[in-house]
């Protein structure tokens, strides 16, 4: 691809650590192809890309939790092994990642421990100095004797970074590390990375897809796309716009095709792929939105706002894409209309009526259908039958006396296993004994059967084979066009182009911005996507 | 993808509705696992009882004989499989809407306290008594599961501790009642100088169970007719009916039933409060069928009995009918057994062998569903 590490400062600084020609695949999707990469001493290297871009894979790949098919490692010079996190960590190797590895009710210095080899007993005080000494000199305070259970998640971070760094490590990795912190924290961190490349010559390196932290914190940034590395670039040269680019790739329809004409035999599904779909005008008097969603406000348990006012309206026959990186709020709006959650504020209204969410049975009788991003949550009863999955919250046509009919049950049942072709021994086997591919189809075919007038698909392809993909955009398509307005949430931009009418982009539990499809400027939405929006306000 | 969905539509008779049948051979299998485990656990008893000094042959005898032997122990094991089928009924619905509900020994207890109050205080006709006690049993039996799913669902507090716990609460009040002259403790005729016992007045004759059959030394009561009867309508409810469908849904996946509109408190509460009514019910047929009267110590383990029977039968409802006659027949037979001098820890024990000899093979075919119920006890909130 395009760009290269044509930069003047890496050739001053000694290469730490070395990657050569890296290729790891899982099945059929590849997640590292041919990747090169040289870190340099006392640099901060971010990795940039969207969410499969290989980022993680590859930074499991040196920290040896993953096995790569091809490739070379070197650590000052000298080759490592793959595979083998505690020889990697002996070399000086170390990764702290998305999701911390604590143990809760444990306190901090016993958890700095935990992973201490060779050593028949702890030394309490003496590793209470170390926490205190290192966390004084990187400004990392944490109380050695705080229990993890009470920290916040910045300062679980920090504990995270003190173990990590008593060791003395070459190469500190921090996957998406301020994912789950505040401005405040991540400035902090960005501080105690900044003086460790200073003081100690210490390389990091920084997997992350906010732009602006990259540009902040990093003295080089390199894009990954679709397990490729397509450029590294100076910090200092770079901008938000030109780094949104590369990381979404220059044409969106050009990867929806791509996709598109990969599903087998199916010219009609492979001429409305290349361009955005048309959306059906509504019929006349019925310019009520389908799906109204007013000032909509969650907040978790510990009073963090998941969903922060967002508005959102579709109208009949509109698919609208929500675009954003994963953990932005879609989980809860996904929620919110699964009936699972009600918002703290605000109000939800279908084809103009208010609708009662988090209990009862208003959301599903106002015709709203939802396939949920892991299906196995709420989306189907693994050890109910085929039948009873395909009729789960749809009893109230087949019902007389309290009795379940059987004899319907067992039509609608035979009627969407063949209309949707869906791969199973019998109506009465046990959900759990189809493919994955065919218990997603059972969703959806019980979704679209009840013909709703509302559709959430929330990841509805996530992990599906690109046949099985093309099959469902295509059935989306068709329920848009017959009427039902879709809320397709999604953190593949790729689907979101294909299939969306118009585009919003979701950023810390709020809409920040909604644009007709032929409208969208994908280094803008890249943006959006990244950006801290409302630190501002 | 689009070219089928052009075609008209297919016939649809494509899939079979029930699954394909599990090979012979699996069954086969099971067999000679019950004929090994039945045969290893006879082995362990006989080992057991010859080590403490008793004739194997004998016990085995008697536990036979006195279950099965003749029209007093046929008697004896019906009568007692009864209530035990009535409690395992319960414990079956609770488990199926996600729920582990050990409290039945109190829900016996306080089902037939409320009953024996209800039976002594009125004066009516026979049926009407009869059906008075029996009611007023069960009512009290779903109240005192209640308590449970009221701390469970607005309290968040696991029903397994609070259900175990407020059995011993049960027996208090049971004792306390039966320990007042001023409330159930039984009337001594005038002027007699022994001391009156703790335990209740005997229900008049129209506060009796039905007689199915009778003659010297035995008497069928019908609830064993009853307790079958309310199996077949539980199993029905519970595969065909929406409340049992939502019920199931609710015990597999409180999430999915939430989302399809399906509230998990207040089927849960629902399947406590039946649990708790059926062992009420249970401790009402054990007052009117062959106690009489409430003492301490009443539920006598009648509880623990259904429950376990309830489990041995694991996913397949109308099972429970024959581990509970298992259960009752174990009953029976030991009680006989105890009779000709073996202690009564050795009579448990091997009791306790028997069952676990019938439970393993059913256990391995159910163990999969098993699993899923115990994850699903006491931990997922909703």
């Amino acid at each position: 691809m395009s760009g290269g590490p044509a930069s003047t400062t890496a050739a001053r600084r000694e290469v730490v650590l070395g990657l050569r020609s890296v290729s790891k695949r899982f099945g059929r999707v590849v997640a590292c192809d041919d990747v090169s990469l040289d870190i340099g001493a006392g640099e901060i290297r971010g990795l940039l890309g969207q969410n499969g871009a290989g980022k993680s894979t590859l930074m499991k790949i040196v920290a040896g939790f993953v096995r790569p098919e091809s490739g070379e490692l070197t650590i000052h010079g000298k080759t490592l092994g793959f595979g083998d996190p505690v020889v990697a960590a002996e070399r000086g190797i170390a990764m702290v990642h998305q999701h911390f590895s604590l143990v809760g009710p444990m306190p901090v210095w016993k958890n700095v421990t935990l992973s201490d080899r060779g050593h028949t007993r702890v030394d309490r005080s003496g590793v209470s100095r170390q926490i205190t000494e290192v966390g004084r000199r990187y400004g990392l305070d944490v109380d050695p004797d705080a229990i993890v259970d009470d920290l916040s998640v910045g300062e679980r971070q920090r504990v995270e970074l003190l173990k990590c760094l008593r060791r003395q490590p070459d190469v500190l990795i921090l996957d998406e590390p301020t994912s789950v912190l505040t401005r405040e924290e991540s400035t902090a961190l960005f501080r105690v990375l900044r003086r460790l490349a200073r003081e100690r010559g210490q390389s990091v390196v920084l997997i992350s897809h906010e732009l602006d932290e990259m540009l902040e914190v990093t003295d080089r940034v390199t894009v990954l796309r679709d397990g490729r590395v397509v450029s590294t670039v100076e910090s200092a040269e770079a901008s938000a716009d030109s780094l949104a680019h590369e990381m979404l790739g220059q044409d969106f329809a050009v990867s929806a095709e791509v996709l598109g004409l990969s599903v087998e035999g199916s010219h009609a599904s492979r001429a409305r792929t290349h361009a955005p779909p048309r959306r059906r005008a509504a019929p006349a008097g019925h310019d009520v939105p389908v799906l109204e969603l007013a000032d909509i406000k969650v907040t978790s348990a510990e009073g963090h706002a998941l969903l922060d006012g967002v508005n959102l309206e579709i109208a009949a026959g509109e698919i609208l894409g929500v675009a954003g990186v994963a953990g932005n709020g879609q989980e809860e709006l996904t929620g919110l209309l699964s009936n699972l959650i009600g918002p703290d504020s605000g109000e939800v209204r279908v084809e103009g009526r208010p609708i009662r969410t988090g209990r009862g049975r208003q959301l599903g009788r106002a015709g709203v259908g939802v396939i949920p991003a892991d299906r196995h949550d709420s989306g189907c009863v693994l050890e109910m039958t085929v039948a009873e999955n395909l009729a789960l919250g749809s009893l109230d046509g087949m019902v007389r006396w309290g009795v379940v009919r059987q004899q319907q049950l067992h039509e609608l049942g035979r009627r969407l296993v063949a209309d949707f072709r869906i791969i199973t021994s019998s109506l009465g086997a046990p959900l759990r004994s189809l493919s994955g591919g065919n218990q997603q189809r059972v969703v959806l075919a019980r979704e679209l059967a009840r013909k709703p007038c509302v559709l959430v698909a929330a990841e509805p392809t996530q992990g599906l084979d690109i046949g099985a993909r093309g099959y469902i955009w295509d059935r989306l398509r068709e329920a848009a066009a017959t009427g039902t307005g879709i809320l397709l949430i999604s953190s593949d931009l790729a689907e979101i182009m294909a299939l969306s009418h118009r585009v919003a982009v979701i950023n810390r539990g709020r809409i920040i911005g909604t644009m007709p499809r032929a409208d969208v400027d994908t280094a803008e939405l890249g943006r959006m996507m990244g950006a801290r929006t409302h630190d501002r306000g | 993808m689009t070219a089928a969905e052009a075609s008209p539509p297919r016939p649809a008779a494509a899939v079979a509705v029930r699954p394909p049948r599990l090979p012979l051979s699996d069954y086969l299998r099971v067999g000679a696992l019950l004929a090994i485990s039945i045969a290893a656990a006879i082995g362990c008893a006989a080992l057991l009882l010859s080590v403490t000094g008793s004739s194997p042959a004998t016990v085995f005898g008697a536990m036979v004989s006195g279950s099965f032997g003749s029209r007093v122990a046929l008697t004896a094991t019906l009568n007692h499989t009864g209530p035990i089928l009535l409690v395992a009924l319960g414990a079956l619905a609770a488990t199926r809407s996600g729920l582990l509900n050990i409290g039945q020994e109190g829900q016996i207890s306080i089902g037939a306290l409320f009953g024996v109050a209800v039976g002594l205080a009125v004066d009516a006709p026979r049926g009407i008594t009869l059906l008075l006690i029996l009611a007023t049993a069960a009512v009290a039996g779903a109240i005192w599961a209640s308590l449970a799913s009221l701390l469970r669902f607005t309290r968040g507090g696991s029903e397994v501790i609070t259900t175990l716990l407020l059995n011993f609460v049960g027996f208090q009040v049971v004792s306390f009642a039966v320990n007042r002259p001023w409330l159930l403790q039984e009337d001594l005729p005038e002027g007699s100088v022994l001391s009156a016992s703790p335990q209740s007045n005997p229900l008049p004759p129209a506060g009796h169970l039905p007689t199915l059959a009778q003659g010297p030394g035995f008497r069928l009561n019908s609830s064993i007719t009853l307790a079958v009867g309310l199996a077949l309508v539980l199993a029905f409810l519970l595969a065909r009916t929406r409340w049992g469908f939502e019920l199931r849904t609710v015990g597999l996946n409180p999430r999915a039933a939430r989302r399809s509109g399906v509230s998990p408190a207040l089927v849960g509460s629902g399947a406590l409060a039946i649990s708790g009514a059926l062992a009420g019910l249970a401790g009402g047929v054990l007052l009117t069928g062959t106690a009489f009267r409430v003492n301490d110590g009443f539920s006598n383990n009648y509880g623990w009995e259904g429950l376990l029977a309830a489990l041995v039968a694991g996913s397949v409802t109308l099972a429970v009918i024959p581990s509970s006659l298992l259960f009752g027949a174990l009953r029976a037979g030991s009680g006989v057994l105890a009779a000709t001098g073996v202690s009564p820890t050795i009579v448990g024990a091997v009791q306790a062998l028997v069952v676990i000899a019938v439970t393993l093979p059913l256990l391995y075919l159910n163990r999969r569903r098993l699993r899923a119920l115990l994850q699903r006890t006491g931990v997922s909130r909703t």
